[in-house]
């Protein structure tokens, strides 16, 4: 049986990997979001979205964690999954006796020291530390940087021979410092899954030490029966997680990702996943320090129950970043962000909403929203605007960062104001007809006014109407300055309706000439 | 010389002369033929393939521009991203209807493109032009990245003395300029020659150096479309060129022709006017400088115009 199970495992856990992944890529993401509303059943941002449709998601992660454990770590976390990957295609390049792995002591002072810098920052409205670390974070980052980037040269290799057919696409938007956090990300992730099995989910991981002290109240636990078990440590030496320790005949459940290598290669059926509700099987061995390790788990784990009740608590009264770094933001953030505030809180940066978007106008920032905002999501329109008729990041997100807007909702979405300043405009400096904001402004904003006697028209700006969407500052030609720029707002406004200008109906009959 | 010698060359002079004569002859009734058709098509009152048949039939048919075997480019409005109700991009079934007839008139292939303004994958599609063009047949190209771009020298532009223009218009035999009728807040009218910033790449060049001139410049390029038609099925009369809302759209269902791009605007402009009596000619400076470049006519009264009414 257990055959079978580890088999629809790794089964499982591959399609969903693929599946997370493509969701970052080129032509699936322009095709469907069907991929993307998979990013939902990912830990992080089922938790963050809790109180806008990942409460159902979150329930049933944790119920499943109650349920087995961290089955979680080994079948829908897709860096989970890529190291297990890795382990596997490393141990093939291995000595037997190297690919052994041994039981490890667990660096609990370190997993759960993350934990709680994690959680404390994110509680004071901080979610960096969790962007940087989030598995699925993360891999999303991995994803768009590496990945669909490699796709791309792919890509535009076969639009170099079949250049009627496919288009090419361009390498400008390239965010070198997000780039190399993900390489760098990835190597790490690699090197430690190639040595080490699953070191970084067991010391780093947040998500995988939560689960980890959750997994102590889980229902059914692997166990090793101490009767028939001869010790020929096969379970040790495939335990990808270290965490069978054979001298006390003990698995630790809060490093034990459920994989079920151990329960497959075990000769003697004597390693099996046990109902051990309220069993208190450790007191039969009646071994003081273990029973000190348990009791040090439930006071962690209560403090983990805490951090996360304290930070649900926090997020579901709006509390506001405790600590922020507070300097001008010059940032738009995407439509549906509602605010810096609220982006701070919600994004971990795994830009999904970067891959997806269109015109390629979203990303990673650096400065722009303060030290505690890198890596976020942030517009850019050097090479393109924000398209009128568009709403995929808000769709796309799976964390609530970018609250989900209707196509309509987004046309009023005011995520910047755009100044015009009037000595940097051609009309004005040139004495020429220009009217390339006008021409590209979806809400009529943007009206051409005539300017002075000239006889030439000039453009009028009625903020209200703006939804800093910077079609009028990407196309502006005024160089070195535009005349046209949009200013971040730190908290997300509703634009006035555009106006309908009725007209009435012309019936012609001549042509005029 | 001998007399046999003087014999055979009068013979062969003789011979020679009378081909000649005959191939004149040839020219000069083909000369006819196209002195007879006309300079300006207008037609009002249909749908668009039914009134682009007529005006074409009018114009002479597509095979006085189209040759058989020649690579031809259909070069339509797709700026935006927009449905076809919109007017804010050519009407999809005139691109059709043009595209099949260029097919029937024995092009080897027919390519439509456009250097869109919004997002191009999503103006290629909403604007029903790609869908509607490749079922009709022809090719459709891209156009959004500078690749697709070369560099041609304007030597009698005054602004603009080089553009970077689409390798499809460079590499065809020859073009069909299909612009659709719209106000629009820069350059005051969209037509034709305005149709011309499609083929380029750098348009930021246009807005920051007298834009009226450097659309009167681009229309000096040497190869020019041979033949102009103005989509009037829907026009945008107000907010263009991108538009905001269906408001902003008349349906006067008509189109226009000429191989004159000038004179083919300045129609339009005219026609144009019985919706928004505040659009001067003088005031599209661009087809004014046109004229002043020798690129074609305004004086269309003085030209040869058929105008067909249809139901």
């Amino acid at each position: 049986m257990y055959r079978f199970l580890k088999k629809g495992r790794v089964v499982f856990s591959i399609i969903f990997l693929l599946i997370i992944t493509s969701s970052f890529i080129f032509f699936v993401n322009r095709e469907t979001l069907l991929m993307s509303e998979f990013l939902k059943f990912q830990f992080v941002p089922s938790m963050l979205g809790i109180f806008s449709g990942g409460a159902f998601v979150f329930v049933l992660l944790l119920a499943l964690t109650l349920l087995f454990g961290r089955a979680y770590c080994s079948t829908l976390c897709p860096l989970g999954t890529y190291q297990d990957i890795v382990s596997r295609t490393a141990s093939l390049f291995k000595s037997k006796k190297n690919k052994r792995y041994s039981y490890d002591k667990p660096f609990s002072k370190l997993r759960f020291g993350v934990l709680l810098f994690v959680g404390i920052l994110f509680i004071g409205g901080i979610s960096l530390p969790l962007a940087l670390l989030d598995p699925y974070s993360n891999w999303g980052k991995i994803s768009n940087e590496i990945i669909s980037r490699s796709e791309q040269y792919i890509h535009n290799g076969l639009a170099a021979v079949l250049p009627d057919a496919i288009f090419f696409r361009s390498y400008a938007n390239f965010a070198i410092g997000s780039f190399l956090f993900a390489l760098f990300f990835l190597i790490t992730v690699t090197l430690l899954s190639a040595f080490k099995g699953r070191l970084y989910c067991n010391t780093i991981c947040p998500v995988g030490s939560f689960l980890g002290l959750l997994s102590r109240f889980a229902i059914f636990k692997p166990v090793i029966d101490k009767e028939t078990c001869t010790k020929c440590r096969l379970c040790v030496i495939n335990c990808k997680s270290q965490c069978i320790d054979l001298d006390t005949q003990t698995v630790d459940e809060s490093r034990c990702v459920a994989c079920l290598n151990c329960t497959v290669v075990c000769k003697f059926n004597s390693i099996n996943y046990k109902y051990t509700w309220g069993r208190n099987k450790i007191s039969v061995a009646g071994n003081e320090q273990t029973t000190k390790i348990k009791s040090e788990g439930r006071r962690n784990a209560m403090i983990a129950m805490g951090l996360m009740g304290t930070a649900l608590a926090a997020k579901a009264i709006k509390a506001g970043p405790v600590i922020s770094s507070r300097p001008k933001v010059t940032g738009i953030a995407p439509p549906g962000a509602m605010s810096i505030k609220h982006l701070k809180q919600n994004c971990t940066a795994c830009h999904a909403c970067v891959a997806a978007c269109p015109n390629n106008i979203i990303q990673p920032a650096t400065t722009e929203y303060g030290i505690d905002g890198i890596l976020l999501p942030v517009l850019n329109f050097k090479h393109h605007f924000c398209s009128y008729e568009c709403n995929i990041c808000s769709q796309v997100c799976p964390n609530d960062a970018l609250k989900p807007l209707t196509v309509k909702d987004k046309q009023l979405a005011q995520i910047g104001q755009t100044q015009f300043y009037l000595e940097k405009c051609i009309v004005h400096t040139d004495g020429t007809d220009c009217g390339a904001c006008d021409e590209h402004c979806p809400t009529k904003a943007i009206t051409m006014v005539p300017y002075g006697d000239s006889g030439l028209f000039i453009p009028n700006m009625e903020t209200e109407l703006c939804i800093g969407c910077g079609a009028c500052e990407y196309i502006c030609p005024a160089v070195p300055e535009k005349a046209m720029v949009v200013h971040a707002l730190s908290v997300h406004q509703i634009a006035a309706e555009p106006t309908l200008d009725k007209q009435e109906k012309v019936k012609v009959d001549d042509f005029g000439f | 010389m001998e007399r046999r010698n003087f014999l055979k060359t009068a013979i062969l002079g003789g011979i020679a002369g009378a081909v000649q004569l005959k191939s004149n002859g040839i020219m000069a009734g083909e000369k006819m033929t196209v002195s007879s058709a006309n300079d300006l098509v207008a037609v009002m009152g249909g749908e668009p393939a039914e009134m682009y048949k007529k005006g074409i039939e009018a114009m002479g048919g597509m095979t006085r521009f189209v040759k058989k075997g020649n690579k031809v480019v259909v070069k339509p409005n797709i700026g935006w991203d927009k449905r076809p109700e919109f007017a804010a991009n050519t009407n999809p079934d005139l691109v059709a209807a043009i595209v099949k007839d260029c097919l029937a008139a024995g092009a080897s292939e027919v390519t439509v493109f456009d250097h869109t303004c919004d997002e191009w994958q999503a103006s290629y599609k909403n604007s029903g032009i790609e869908a509607a063009a490749k079922a009709a047949g022809a090719k459709v190209a891209f156009a959004h990245d500078e690749k697709y771009y070369r560099n041609v020298q304007l030597p009698k532009g005054s602004r603009l003395k080089e553009a970077k223009i689409h390798e499809s218009i460079l590499d065809c035999d020859v073009w069909i300029n299909v612009p659709v009728l719209k106000n629009h807040g820069g350059a005051r009218m969209t037509i034709a020659m305005k149709n011309f910033m499609g083929i380029v790449w750098d348009r930021r060049f246009w807005h920051s150096n007298d834009l009226q001139q450097c659309i009167a410049d681009c229309s000096t390029f040497s190869k020019m479309p041979v033949l102009n038609i103005v989509d009037a099925y829907r026009i945008m009369t107000q907010n263009g060129p991108k538009g905001k809302s269906i408001e902003d759209v008349q349906t006067p269902k008509a189109i226009f022709m000429s191989t004159d791009i000038v004179a083919v605007d300045t129609a339009a402009v005219r026609f144009f006017a019985q919706f928004r009596s505040d659009m001067k000619l003088e005031d599209v400076s661009h087809i004014g400088l046109g004229e002043k470049m020798n690129i074609g006519t305004t004086d269309i009264d003085k030209l040869k115009v058929e105008r067909i009414r249809i139901g």
